[in-house]
């Protein structure tokens, strides 16, 4: 049992028909393309795969389409976290039992537990199955965090613990989990929650997830190879060139960024309520900034 | 307005007798043992130096001692931050009298403010003074609405002065998105970190750092930063985790942490103003104990 995570990894969108029923060869196209265009692990379903308007039923059909597809070319991460934690360690087991890589977690939604209800929570899903387990820590969205003492703890605790999405993206939160997971598990895997590099790299970042990869490709193959090499005016350069992407997609995450999907030749459908599906305008909108940005020369076009 | 470059900004204590007055004798050893030890600029009496707890004289006067001590050879920056607009202004034009090279302020102390509200706060004490203004964003400490972008973009619209922004919110997606957004119009605007968590500010446009524990860790402090200004992040990740792991062994007990933290490194300075208490005797000794344990400790110096 043993994955390596590093480069910039794809948390793909999750297509869906104008009906807003899921759209399968949609998503077998867009796996293969982001596998294709240098994705170093696939994951689904992220918050951005709109996890958590999908039913069990459908997160399940997904999760086998991308082991599938994917077919061993790079990891596949399966998303397993719901509201309620029956269904977070059901969709683990079903991740093991599908020939997923690994199952990622972030905190329980809503409850904001306290420490040891958090460090509970993850021994039970962490023992549950014999698959590496990421945690997830976002500490913005649910009030609760996971700290450095916490994930020492869990790490003594739990062997199959390899790796955490950290999506604080605040510099003492990241240096103190960084300092405390790598004094205790030296292969310890720190991944940013999307493509802050520039500022992770250095401090022991090896990868991130995506939030515009579907957009630009090259753009996060060329910002992680300047960030893991130290090229830092290079790296300050692209990652200023990120941030607006960054923040042309998380307003309305993931709508904005189905919508710019469009201009890029992928369309992947209309996004579920209560999240809206970006209107013309919006497209219209996210089209000059992409332009403006030379994405629609510099990256790929079509599937 | 020509550009003014803080540096390393060395943050000290206020040293305080044990009735509590200030100890201006101690805090002009302070000052020296700042100069000797790497400080590019000082800035006074910032939260470590428990500005709040200093009465308007006060403050003034502990400004005055400063540049009287230094005697211009490290720039002095005065903090003069306040709950009313008026009364930060006026202080703020009373630094610049007594010599000060630049203002620094943050957002009111307890009113609930909003965005516009904290832009003509900023304004009024900009316009009171001719020297550089830099806006101290500190927003865990002071519970203001979160900066954005176009605050800052609307802040370098109305402040001919503002030369830059003292960050401690550490937060990556503010710092990247304001200082490419804002450089854009005003390309010597500076970016600053008001705490010692540099390689990630410097990779994405820090040039400066305003350092708290300058007065118990000056040699890692300066290590960290040095390496940061040639942009040797990987390298810097050391001194980094050193610096953070120090932070950890005090930060809980605040400003009266640092001052136990300083009397362990032989600097003793007083114990704080009410009203914060001072660390009762066990709490010293856990603090003393861990740091003379701390093997990132070594090369620093001892007593003054």
């Amino acid at each position: 049992m043993s994955i390596i995570l590093k480069g910039v990894m794809q948390s793909t969108v999750t297509p869906l028909k104008e009906n807003f029923a899921l759209d399968t060869p949609t998503f077998e196209r867009l796996l293969d393309f982001h596998v294709r265009t240098g994705a170093t692990a696939i994951s689904w379903p992220h918050h951005k795969g709109e996890s958590l308007n999908l039913t069990m039923a459908e997160r399940k059909h997904f999760a086998e389409v991308a082991v599938k597809v994917v077919a061993g070319r790079v990891p596949v991460s399966i998303h397993v976290s719901s509201l309620a934690v029956e269904d977070s360690m059901m969709l683990a087991r079903h991740a093991r039992q599908i020939g997923a890589d690994a199952i990622i977690a972030i905190t329980p939604y809503f409850w904001r537990p306290s420490p040891e209800a958090l460090y509970d929570y993850f021994v039970n899903l962490g023992t549950s199955v014999d698959l590496p387990l990421i945690v997830y820590n976002s500490p913005h969205q649910l009030g609760t965090e996971i700290t450095g003492d916490l994930i020492r703890r869990l790490i003594e605790r739990l062997p199959n613990l390899v790796a955490m999405k950290e999506a604080s993206f605040i510099s003492e939160k990241f240096v103190e989990i960084s300092r405390v997971v790598h004094a205790a598990k030296p292969s310890f895997s720190m991944i940013a929650g999307v493509e802050f590099l520039a500022p992770s790299a250095p401090l022991g970042c090896v990868g991130s997830y995506s939030a515009a990869g579907a957009i630009c490709p090259n753009l996060c193959t060329q910002l992680f190879d300047a960030c893991i090499s130290g090229q830092s005016v290079r790296a300050r350069d692209l990652q200023y060139k990120m941030i607006r992407l960054w923040d042309l997609f998380r307003d309305q995450y993931p709508s904005s960024l189905k919508g710019g999907m469009v201009l890029m030749g992928r369309p992947v459908g209309p996004t579920r309520p209560p999240l809206p599906t970006a209107s013309r305008e919006r497209q219209a909108f996210i089209a000059a900034e992409l332009k403006d940005l030379g994405i629609l020369e510099t990256e790929p076009h079509g599937w | 307005m020509s550009i003014f470059t803080p540096g390393l900004v060395h943050t000290p204590v206020t040293p305080f007798t044990s009735d509590k007055r200030i100890d201006f004798d101690r805090f002009a050893k302070l000052i020296e043992f700042h100069l000797c030890n790497g400080a590019e600029s000082l800035a006074v009496p910032m939260h470590a130096g428990e500005s709040v707890s200093l009465t308007d004289g006060e403050q003034q006067a502990l400004l005055e001692s400063t540049i009287r001590q230094i005697r211009g050879r490290v720039p002095v920056i005065a903090h003069v931050s306040d709950s009313g607009t008026a009364i930060a202004a006026a202080r703020a034009s009373r630094a610049e009298a007594a010599g000060a090279s630049a203002i620094v302020a943050t957002t009111p102390y307890y009113w609930s403010t909003t965005l516009p509200m904290i832009v003509e706060h900023f304004a009024q004490i900009a316009s009171a003074v001719h020297i550089p203004f830099f806006v101290y964003y500190s927003p865990d400490e002071m519970g203001a609405p979160k900066f954005n972008t176009d605050l800052v973009l609307k802040l370098i619209d109305r402040i001919e002065n503002l030369a830059g922004l003292v960050d401690a919110s550490q937060d990556w997606q503010f710092m990247i998105s304001m200082i490419l957004h804002v450089k854009r119009k005003r390309s010597d605007f500076q970016l600053l970190t008001g705490v010692e968590y540099m390689v990630s500010a410097g990779a994405v446009g820090a040039t400066s750092l305003f350092s708290p524990l300058s007065g118990v860790a000056p040699v890692l402090v300066k290590r960290l930063y040095d390496l940061c200004r040639l942009e040797r992040y990987f390298e810097a990740r050391k001194p980094q985790e050193e610096i953070s792991a120090l932070r950890q062994v005090f930060k809980k007990e605040g400003a009266a942490g640092l001052k136990g933290a300083m009397r362990a490194m032989g600097r003793d300075c007083g114990e704080p103003r009410r009203p914060l208490l001072a660390l009762d005797a066990a709490a010293y000794e856990k603090i003393a104990s861990t740091l003379a344990a701390m093997p990132c400790l070594k090369d620093e110096p001892r007593g003054w």
